[in-house]
């Protein structure tokens, strides 16, 4: 449980300590690639609650998703259209789906757990 | 742990077997989250704190901006040097003014000695008329006023009796039976006067007019010959000597400006 947390705080402090910068007109990409990596990792959580968890379907998910993200908003700059709120539509989706459903294992057990 | 509790013995085995590297990778994956996020936040935060340059960057760019300043400074003193010159321009250009009008007035006065192209005329006694032992010959003031007039209405400038220039003051009046101009005796023959007129064409033509002139049969009443010269290309009119005095004038009080005149 922790580690993945202190996982993520470390790659945060690294971000912030090395200020590494991508230019500006990049952005829109990473924030994408951010939301589908958001969406992969808590996909990965939920996958893990329900005991279907595979390794290699969560590591290719993560990297597939961040990559079709990210040319998906790098083709809708070049068609002009916007493009990457498609991505932003079905991640965010999936992210808040995820989510419930994670909370929903989470009560179940709590309330499991407690009657015992 | 994500595998949670579980009563079962081997499920919960088997999920920390399948947990342990999904931990790993998991741990990676959000590494790897908190990096982009990490990035992302930089990026994004960068238009806010954009000031990012060094010591180096800066000196440079104070050093442009001082020379944008400097630049900025001498426009502005090269526009004022600019209004000072033309305010002294314009004052000189306004005393320049009135020194030329002072220089007119007094060359209209007659203050100044004048140079130009006309004749002399010569007043001599007629000696083959003179009669011994009788009053030497004198020039009338009328006749001399009449002359004058005459020279005048052929276009004569500027004029000068014996070395005495005519102004618009000069009086020619009798004193004790002696012709004065200006005080000056004219009991010394001959007396010379000089005209100074436009150009050389109207002292040509003066000099024309003065040959046939009646004024010289006038004076030959008073036993007196007028020599009319041949007009000269340069000749010089004395100036004015005294003062000119003006009794019933007052000069206008003004707040400032030279009351030189």
């Amino acid at each position: 449980m922790w580690l993945p947390i202190m996982g993520l705080i470390i790659g945060a402090i690294i971000g912030l300590l090395t200020d590494i910068r991508i230019p500006a007109e990049y952005s829109n990409y990473l924030s994408i690639a951010i939301l589908a990596a958001l969406d992969t990792l808590f996909g990965g959580i939920r996958a893990q609650l329900q005991n279907i968890y595979d390794e290699k379907v969560f590591v290719s998910g993560f990297f597939f998703n961040i990559v079709l993200a990210a040319s998906l908003a790098f083709l809708g700059v070049h068609l002009g259209v916007d493009l990457y709120l498609a991505a932003v539509f079905a991640f965010g989706v999936r992210l808040f789906q995820n989510i419930a459903v994670i909370r929903r294992i989470l009560l179940t057990k709590w309330s499991t757990s407690s009657e015992k | 742990m994500f595998s949670g509790t579980t009563s079962n013995g081997l499920m919960e085995s088997k999920v920390r077997v399948l947990g342990r590297p999904s931990n790993l990778s998991f741990s990676m994956i959000a590494a790897i989250i908190g990096l982009m996020v990490a990035i992302q936040f930089q990026t994004v935060r960068e238009p806010v704190v954009r000031d990012t340059r060094d010591t180096w960057q800066l000196r440079e760019d104070l050093m442009k901006e001082k020379e944008f300043q400097s630049k900025l400074l001498l426009e502005i003193r090269s526009n004022e040097e600019k209004i000072a010159k033309y305010e002294t321009e314009r004052q000189q250009s306004k005393e320049e003014v009135l020194r030329e009008t002072l220089a007119e007035l007094k060359t209209e006065a007659g203050l100044t000695e004048v140079t130009g192209p006309g004749l002399t005329l010569s007043i001599v006694p007629a000696f083959n008329l003179v009669v011994e032992g009788g009053n030497p010959p004198s020039v009338s003031p009328d006749m001399l006023k009449r002359l004058l007039n005459e020279l005048n209405m052929y276009g004569a400038k500027q004029v000068s009796v014996d070395g005495e220039r005519v102004i618009n003051t000069t009086v020619i009046r009798d004193i004790n039976r002696v012709t004065k101009i200006n005080g000056h005796s004219l009991n010394r023959f001959p007396i010379e006067i000089k005209v100074i007129v436009e150009n050389s064409q109207v002292a040509e033509k003066l000099y024309n007019r003065m040959k046939v002139s009646s004024v010289a049969e006038d004076f030959f009443i008073d036993n007196l010959e007028v020599k009319v010269n041949r007009p000269e290309s340069q000749l010089a009119v004395p100036a004015y000597q005294d003062t000119i005095r003006i009794r019933h004038m007052e000069s206008v009080k003004t707040d400032k400006g030279g009351g030189n005149g």
